[in-house]
């Protein structure tokens, strides 16, 4: 073997193995997600590497289907499981979470951007926000929201969700207006423009795939969301996140296949967003530091 | 312009012309309209710092507690001054908390920017199949993190998976108690957020090396370097700003680690694997001692300020060469 084939061959290995153990949990939270409940929660400790004869019944059984004891044993009688309502709270949150993030956040862009307007410090102020641990700022909120009577509302969290995640439509929007040169919006205003016209007209077609970009990374952000919704909500709002970690069976203590199938659906939506903006992906996560 | 100024020379006359603007000069109007723009969102701010700290700087001074049955806005008629603050800095778990989430980041974006450098080195030649080992390989970041503390729950049951597969490589069957044993459960916290945060490590490293231009690497080929001069002389020297900048990025968010180590362990066992972040959130919803939560967050909002101005150098340094 050449010199060059080994090591070829030696880089292969590497890549497999470290794809192979990052990919592990992965592959088991879907495999459980349909697996029988013999199977997610043996009794004798066996592990079972492959599903047996997949099944859907965990999927039924988050939506409110009965329970399925193929085991035999009367293990699942407890109280029927249905995720509908979190996960249409999710998407309603963090949907017009990001529709809040995204007026407020282009509009201070902008006004950076174009305008040069908010001084020095507003950047580094929004960029400091994201430094704190969520918890430390989320009590006195959490004060607020009480004597607003926004606690545990759908406006509460829209509101917050807006807030927390407008820093990072600042800053990626602020990057991609500062790649329009300047004049463009002059001549739309010299061809009889107003400020917004020009915006609306000139700029906006011109960052069209930025704000999409921008758009699903917050919504990606949002929709992760557990903490907040945790501490400002959770009793009558429940988003989908807190309801995964709420399911407890009643009997066995344990829902690992129904929690995995919904683990599952919880996924998909940030899975396939990210690889839609993947290319954007590093920018969002640095504020825009680096551009790929 | 400069070196007039340098040699201490004052310009005769119109010789020297200013530097054409880039921009030209905002009016009036355009200047309010800046204003208007920015203001909802220095509204937002408001809300969400002053408030937040003007408020955590009243109750953090007394002893008031939601279950105490007065309203916070009352909370002067239970002043203490520092007594919290006092509390905080000498309490043994808070402290332990601060050192042990130190660690936890420290050890974390170690081994992340050991594993991603590493990736991102392989990962520069093409090779088939790249796009979707890429892809692939981002999928642990993309998955929220209540469904990764889910998973590692999983994983790390005395008889799951992982204990299956330590017991194949080592002498042994494995039952390592992940999740109660307080030596192993700091490890478990840690692992997660290796997992799920490599991946944004390789892709910001990636795109450095990727950078690293092909002349300066032929050009050392010329010369008769070995891969490792290479790597020292051309790759590494070019890649500083930006490993510095993902370094920064993900210290400061493993600093704020909460979703998967409440899920994972909810602190414990007792406060074996709490971090700043649940040791606040136990404190508060457990204990409702809210007044000693705000010195607590006073604390740790300050020391990540002061981490902060410095931490954001190297980023606003960049911008600014880039602009």
């Amino acid at each position: 073997m050449s010199a060059k084939t080994l090591r070829t061959t030696a880089r292969t290995v590497v890549i497999a193995l470290i794809l192979a153990l990052f990919l592990f949990p992965v592959y088991w939270m879907i495999t459980m997600a349909f697996k029988p409940q013999p199977q997610w929660a043996p009794t004798t400790g066996e592990t079972y590497w492959f599903p047996e004869s997949p099944t859907f019944g965990n999927f039924k059984r988050i939506f409110g289907g009965e329970p399925t004891d193929e085991s035999g044993l009367g293990f699942l009688t407890s109280t029927p499981i249905d995720a509908t309502d979190s996960i249409i709270t999710s998407l309603i949150v963090a949907g017009l979470g990001t529709v809040l993030a995204l007026l407020v956040g282009i509009s201070t862009a902008y006004g950076i951007s174009r305008f040069r307007a908010g001084g020095k410090l507003l950047p580094f102020a929004i960029l400091q926000l994201r430094m704190f641990p969520p918890i430390a700022v989320i009590i006195p909120i959490l004060f607020l929201w009480t004597y607003l009577q926004l606690n545990d509302t759908y406006w509460g969290l829209i509101l917050i969700y807006g807030a927390v995640t407008f820093p990072f439509v600042v800053w990626l929007m602020r990057s991609f207006f500062d790649e329009i040169p300047r004049e463009i919006a002059e001549a739309a205003i010299v061809d009889g423009c107003s400020n917004f016209g020009a915006f609306r007209k000139a700029i906006l077609p011109l960052v069209k795939g930025g704000l999409a970009t921008t758009a699903l990374f917050v919504f990606i952000l949002n929709w992760s969301d557990y903490l907040i919704a945790l501490v400002l909500a959770g009793s009558r709002v429940i988003t989908a996140p807190v309801f995964l970690s709420q399911i407890r069976s009643a009997s066995t203590g344990v829902e690992f296949g129904s929690q995995a199938a919904l683990a599952l659906i919880l996924i998909l939506p940030p899975v396939i967003l990210a690889i839609a903006i993947q290319k954007h992906l590093v920018r969002g996560l640095t504020f825009g530091a680096i551009k790929r | 312009m400069s070196t007039v100024e340098e040699t201490g020379l004052t310009a005769p006359g119109p010789a020297v012309e200013p530097p054409a603007p880039r921009q030209s000069p905002l009016d009036a109007a355009e200047r309010k309209l800046g204003r208007l723009l920015v203001a909802p969102g220095q509204l937002l701010l408001v809300l969400l710092v002053a408030f937040p700290i003007v408020m955590e700087i009243y109750i953090s001074l007394t002893a008031w507690t939601p279950t105490g049955g007065s309203n916070w806005y009352v909370a002067y008629r239970d002043w203490i001054w520092f007594d919290n603050f006092i509390e905080g800095l000498t309490s043994e778990s808070f402290l332990s908390a601060v050192v042990r989430t130190v660690l936890i980041t420290i050890v974390a974006v170690g081994i992340q920017f050991v594993i991603g450098f590493l990736l991102a080195l392989l990962f520069v030649e093409k090779f088939p199949g790249r796009r979707i080992a890429t892809i692939l390989f981002l999928l642990p970041m993309m998955i929220i993190p209540a469904v990764s503390g889910f998973i590692w729950f999983l994983l790390l049951q005395t008889d799951g998976p992982i204990n299956k597969m330590l017991s194949f490589v080592a002498p042994g069957d494995i039952r390592w108690q992940w999740l109660s044993d307080p030596s192993f459960a700091p490890v478990a916290v840690t692992i997660v957020d290796i997992w799920q945060w490599t991946p944004l490590m390789f892709l910001i490293l990636l795109s450095g090396v990727m950078a690293v231009p092909e002349d300066q690497l032929n050009a050392a080929n010329i010369l008769g370097a070995s891969y490792w001069q290479k790597l020292r002389h051309v790759i590494l020297p070019i890649m500083t700003p930006i490993i510095i900048i993902a370094l920064i990025i993900r210290a400061m968010e493993a600093f704020k680690i909460f979703d998967a180590a409440w899920l994972l362990t909810q602190g414990g066992p007792g406060e074996a694997s709490s971090t700043i972040s649940v040791h606040l959130y136990r404190q508060a919803f457990i204990n409702s001692q809210w007044s000693y939560v705000a010195a607590l967050a006073i604390v740790v909002m300050i020391g990540v300020s002061i981490a902060a101005a410095q931490a954001i150098k190297p980023i606003e340094r960049r911008q600014a060469a880039e602009a």
